[in-house]
């Protein structure tokens, strides 16, 4: 039995539920109905079987983790955005998350299909444990934002149906305010921390292979700005009592501002940091 | 046949309906005594307060019907006049009226899911009293099954009609879950406190009840377990609560935009749901910019109850090609009790049976002369016969009584001629 094609197999199978599942939230937007939702829950549940499935299978094709291709790091993309969906669907009943999270999951999944499978990231003697903890810690962290600023802005839409005075189907589809400002608190409080180690991990690692804790790379800098706007949030939220329609909306102005300068960055700037 | 005879809410006033209802209600030997009308073979009776229905299964002759009609007419007491209120379906009619009854298209309030409790309890008395048998019983099961049928298949019921559920659901929308959360009610009207009651109902605690009248107040806190206070105690009371319910008589706003922007910095800008049900208004509108505030005066609840009533209308028109199905498939199922296709099915299965012996035979009464497969054909033919005659006889009997059902039912369970 060759072992790529196993990995293969997985990946295609993850691709194809994926979509299904994208395809399934937005439908049940678009017809209003929760069932649909439900059952794209069901499906991208099986997506991430599927990516977990095939991480596996990469990682024991490139005998390891540390060795692992493009590919497998923008699947872990994936399958760290469908776990932590996943995670909250357990903890609040806001399916409709999904009709953010499903598309953001396929696009991931989209992009590592287009990448190469074998070639490791790391250039050889750059891979350690360490910087896989750093890469590994530093994606979910970031997928948690992104998450936050998600039910950030069906936030904002919720509370402006609601304060119209009317009460649509739209507004039945989505969910609570409660739940959404739940959301928004959890991302942050496991976010935050998150990227916080893997900052440092990566800072650690940066010490051993380039002797120094810090570069000026642009990655580097537009990371560690991320990590202390979302910090200011946090504090925001946990020091100062910050609740609802303002923090949805920081998070959604935060979000956009970062991925400007995320693509301003790539776009301008090519640096030390650029395998990933 | 099936005959209904009832009234409801739309033909007769309250007057009439309370009467039949006492009458009906009283009475604990009314289905014996609708039994003991000649013709009747088997009957149900359904009392609500906005209707009553007496479904038979009798003899179709006219007497029967008016026996039936001026039973019930004695029992609720009606004159000559007020029997105008009564109305009369037969055979399909009937059946759709009851399904429609049952799968509360008929209903006061469209979608409501009381009715269905109230006629299943109907059928149990019924059962209890043996007054049912083949035919109301299973069209008793297709009613409910029909309801059934509606309730999952349409949003007949889906959204609330009332101004204080559409409160409740709005409070679900932007809280999440009620469990904990707080109440404040000021003023003490009839709607705050239903209202108040149905946010309970959903897992609210705590409520406090502020009024000008203490002694009003308390007896509204007393009902829910809660505390009163006075007026000058709302600022306080604002930035605790988490529902605002405002209902008192007062001419101006006793409740600013102010006094909310204060509160809710107290409350850390926790979201705070405002609902105002005094006319005039208890509220500063402009209240409703505040962040994390949300306010719902008595005119935006009343615009989600009607959208939601329209919604049940459109919805009541999917529920009703459900009823339609459904009452196709029982009188479907009724025809096919009725004793003349039994018989027909019958002997046609027996002949098939004849036919298929023969054509075996056929290999060993080849030598035998013309005349003697004759005579055996015609032996086994008489046998058949004579076996069939009895059963056939007495289901044209019965069928001839009336009452045919039974016995056909079981004829074609017993000779499998469903299969």
């Amino acid at each position: 039995m060759n072992f790529e094609n196993v990995e293969l197999i997985f990946f295609a199978l993850a691709f194809f539920l994926a979509a299904l599942s994208a395809a399934g939230y937005l439908f049940s937007l678009l017809v209003k109905r929760v069932i649909l939702a439900k059952i794209s829950t069901w499906i991208l549940a099986g997506a991430f079987l599927l990516l977990t499935a095939y991480l596996i299978a990469a990682a024991f094709n490139a005998n390891g983790f540390t060795n692992l291709g493009p590919r497998a790091l923008f699947a872990f993309y994936a399958w760290s955005a469908s776990a932590v969906y996943l995670f909250l669907q357990f903890k609040t009943k806001t399916r409709l998350l999904g009709a953010f999270i499903g598309p953001l999951v396929l696009l991931f999944v989209i992009i590592a299909a287009g990448q190469e499978a074998g070639k490791a990231i790391l250039p050889q003697g750059l891979q350690s444990w360490l910087a896989t903890t750093h890469l590994a810690l530093s994606i979910v962290g970031e997928i948690l934002f992104v998450l936050a600023s998600c039910a950030g802005a069906m936030f904002i839409m919720q509370n402006s149906l609601l304060k119209s005075g009317k009460f649509t189907s739209m507004s039945r589809l989505l969910p609570s305010l409660g739940d959404l400002d739940r959301i928004n608190h959890l991302c942050l409080l496991w976010g935050f921390p998150l990227l916080s180690t893997g900052i440092i991990a990566g800072a650690f690692y940066a010490a051993f292979v380039w002797k120094n804790l810090w570069t000026y790379a642009p990655k580097v800098i537009w990371s560690f700005i991320a990590w202390v706007v979302y910090g200011v949030l946090l504090h925001q939220r946990l020091a100062l009592g910050w609740k609802g329609f303002r923090m949805a909306a920081l998070s959604c102005i935060v979000f956009l501002l970062l991925l400007l300068t995320y693509i301003l960055v790539k776009l301008c700037f090519s640096s030390l940091h650029d395998f990933v | 046949m099936i005959i209904l005879i009832g009234l409801n809410h739309k033909t007769a006033p309250l007057a009439v309906r309370e009467r039949l209802f006492a009458g009906c209600e009283e009475a604990q030997d009314l289905l014996p005594e609708f039994l003991a009308i000649e013709g009747v073979a088997e009957t149900l009776f359904l009392a609500t307060c906005n209707r009553v229905e007496v479904i038979a299964v009798i003899e179709d002759n006219p007497e029967t019907i008016a026996k039936l009609k001026t039973a019930l007419m004695k029992k609720g007491g009606l004159t000559d006049d007020e029997s105008a209120c009564l109305y009369t379906y037969r055979d399909d009619e009937a059946i759709k009226h009851l399904f429609r009854v049952t799968a509360s298209l008929d209903s006061l309030v469209m979608g409501e899911t009381q009715i269905l409790g109230q006629a299943k309890d109907a059928y149990r008395q019924a059962l209890a009293q043996n007054a049912t048998s083949v035919a109301l019983n299973r069209l008793m099961h297709r009613a409910f099954r029909a309801a059934k049928r509606v309730r999952t298949e349409t949003g007949i019921a889906a959204n609330p009609v009332s101004v204080s559920f559409a409160a409740v659901e709005l409070a679900k929308k932007i809280f999440g879950t009620l469990a904990g959360k707080k109440i404040l009610i000021v003023g003490a009207g009839e709607m705050a406190e239903l209202t108040g009651t149905h946010l309970v109902g959903n897992g609210a605690e705590e409520i406090t009840v502020a009024n000008r009248s203490g002694a009003q107040a308390a007896a509204l806190a007393e009902k829910f377990h809660g505390r009163a206070v006075g007026l000058e105690a709302l600022d306080d009371a604002l930035s605790h609560a988490d529902i605002v319910i405002s209902s008192t008589g007062a001419p101006s706003y006793i409740i600013t935009e102010d006094m909310l922007r204060q509160a809710l910095r107290r409350r850390k800008n926790r979201l705070l749901f405002l609902i105002d049900i005094a006319m005039p208004r208890d509220i500063d509108p402009a209240a409703g910019d505040i962040e994390n505030v949300y306010l719902y005066n008595i005119d935006n609840l009343q615009d989600i109850v009607d959208e939601n009533v329209k919604m049940r209308r459109r919805e009541a028109l999917k529920a009703q090609k459900i009823v339609d199905e459904e009452v196709a498939q029982y009188s479907g199922w009724l025809k096919e009790l009725e004793a003349v296709p039994t018989i027909v099915s019958l002997r046609t299965k027996a002949e098939k049976i004849v036919r298929a012996e023969l054509e075996k035979a056929q290999s060993w009464m080849n030598g035998m002369g013309n005349g003697d497969k004759e005579k055996i054909e015609a032996l086994v033919q008489g046998i058949v016969n004579k076996i069939l005659h009895a059963p056939v006889a007495v289901m044209k009997e019965e069928s001839a009584e009336f009452n045919s059902q039974d016995i056909v039912a079981a004829a074609r369970q017993l000779f499998r001629l469903d299969e």
